[in-house]
């Protein structure tokens, strides 16, 4: 490099002398900035969420219908009768909380009250095919009877065992007193 | 320490690249004026350069996260505009090397000024008198600073050829800035 090059190139700020309409340029250039961002797009106002939305939507009141449908049947099946469900309604309970008693009485040995409750089972049992068989017959007189017969026999059951509870403390206290 | 020169701005640039109009501004107004007259000297007149400029600007933001500060942000830029410069000539049909014409300047002696400094302005009138095919060699190696690497990539020639043409240019530069 000669001197005349090392001249130029030392002295390059020099031919930098025009000024620039800065504020013209600008406004060019942020519009084509601006012109090619990307425009936020709400995700709610996107076409494809829009799509899965919809999708979304429709799955879950094919769900909600289609589990109120299905319940509704699982219901008519598990009662194939009005009079059944009735029928439950009323000894479902009283068993159950006489079914309680038993197992809290303290009068009662663990090897009594578990052979007590096994037969309660077998009567369970014996409910759950009369119920199948409801299921096969419906409006079948004797099939419901038979079910209205199984709880009163376990209640019946349930009655004379606690009886027999109450008169065994009876007699105890007798003797007490007599003592 | 001394800070490498191709990390300078480097925070206007990152906040540039994350899409900060206030940062792109702020860059802008530090090169605006530099561009333009990069753009002037290769376009000739006011009107091309500032479209080149404009066009430069939006193409840097648009791609700057390309820009991985293998050089300094001017630098890069400064490209941006040369080549879209040139590529608004090509597009005109101009000459961006020599012509055939001048090449006996070859065969005679390399001309050199003397010690005295020349004055810079003769210069910029002697550059601006130059056909455009020599304008541009003389621009892009004295003024710009590039190398004759750099030139014949630019001007998609080979080096040899840049080297050449440059001085033939170089020689018919010192005519005119002799007799102003």
């Amino acid at each position: 490099m000669d001197n005349f090059e090392k001249h130029i190139r030392e002295n390059a700020g020099e031919f930098n002398e025009h000024t620039a309409d800065k504020a013209k340029l600008w406004a060019h250039i942020s519009a084509e900035l601006e012109k090619d961002t990307p425009k936020v797009i709400p995700l709610w106002k996107r076409p494809m969420f829009r799509v899965a939305a919809s999708v979304t939507l429709l799955i879950g009141l094919a769900t909600i219908f289609g589990l109120a449908y299905f319940n509704t049947n699982t219901a008519q099946e598990h009662y194939v009768s009005k009079e059944l469900l009735e029928i439950d309604m009323h000894y479902q309970d009283l068993v159950a909380y006489q079914v309680e008693l038993v197992r809290k009485n303290q009068y009662l040995s663990d090897a009594d009250k578990s052979e007590f409750l096994s037969f309660m089972d077998e009567l369970d049992a014996e409910y759950e095919v009369l119920r199948k068989e409801m299921h096969n017959n419906l409006d079948n007189e004797q099939v419901l009877a038979a079910i209205v017969a199984n709880y009163k026999t376990r209640i019946e059951l349930i009655e004379n065992l606690l009886h027999q509870i109450n008169e065994s403390k009876k007699t105890n206290h007798e003797y007490g007193y007599t003592l | 320490m001394e800070t490498d020169i191709r990390f300078t701005h480097q925070s206007l640039v990152e906040r540039s690249k994350a899409g900060h109009s206030s940062s792109q501004y702020e860059l802008y107004s530090l090169y605006v004026d530099a561009m333009y007259n990069v753009g002037l000297r290769f376009l000739g007149n006011k009107e091309d350069a500032e479209d080149i400029v404009q066009d430069s600007f939006v193409d840097a933001f648009k791609n700057l996260e390309r820009f991985k500060y293998e050089s300094s942000f001017g630098a890069w830029l400064k490209r941006i505009v040369i080549n879209k410069s040139i590529n608004h000539l090509k597009a005109k049909r101009i000459d961006l090397v020599p012509m055939e014409q001048h090449a006996f300047h070859l065969s005679q002696e390399e001309e050199t000024m003397g010690n005295e400094a020349v004055d810079i302005k003769k210069v910029k009138q002697g550059i601006a008198q130059l056909p455009d095919g020599y304008k541009q060699i003389i621009n892009l190696y004295l003024v710009e600073g590039y190398d004759h690497v750099e030139i014949s990539e630019i001007l998609d020639i080979t080096t040899s050829t840049s080297k050449s043409q440059y001085h033939r240019a170089k020689r018919k530069l010192l005519e005119i800035v002799k007799e102003l």
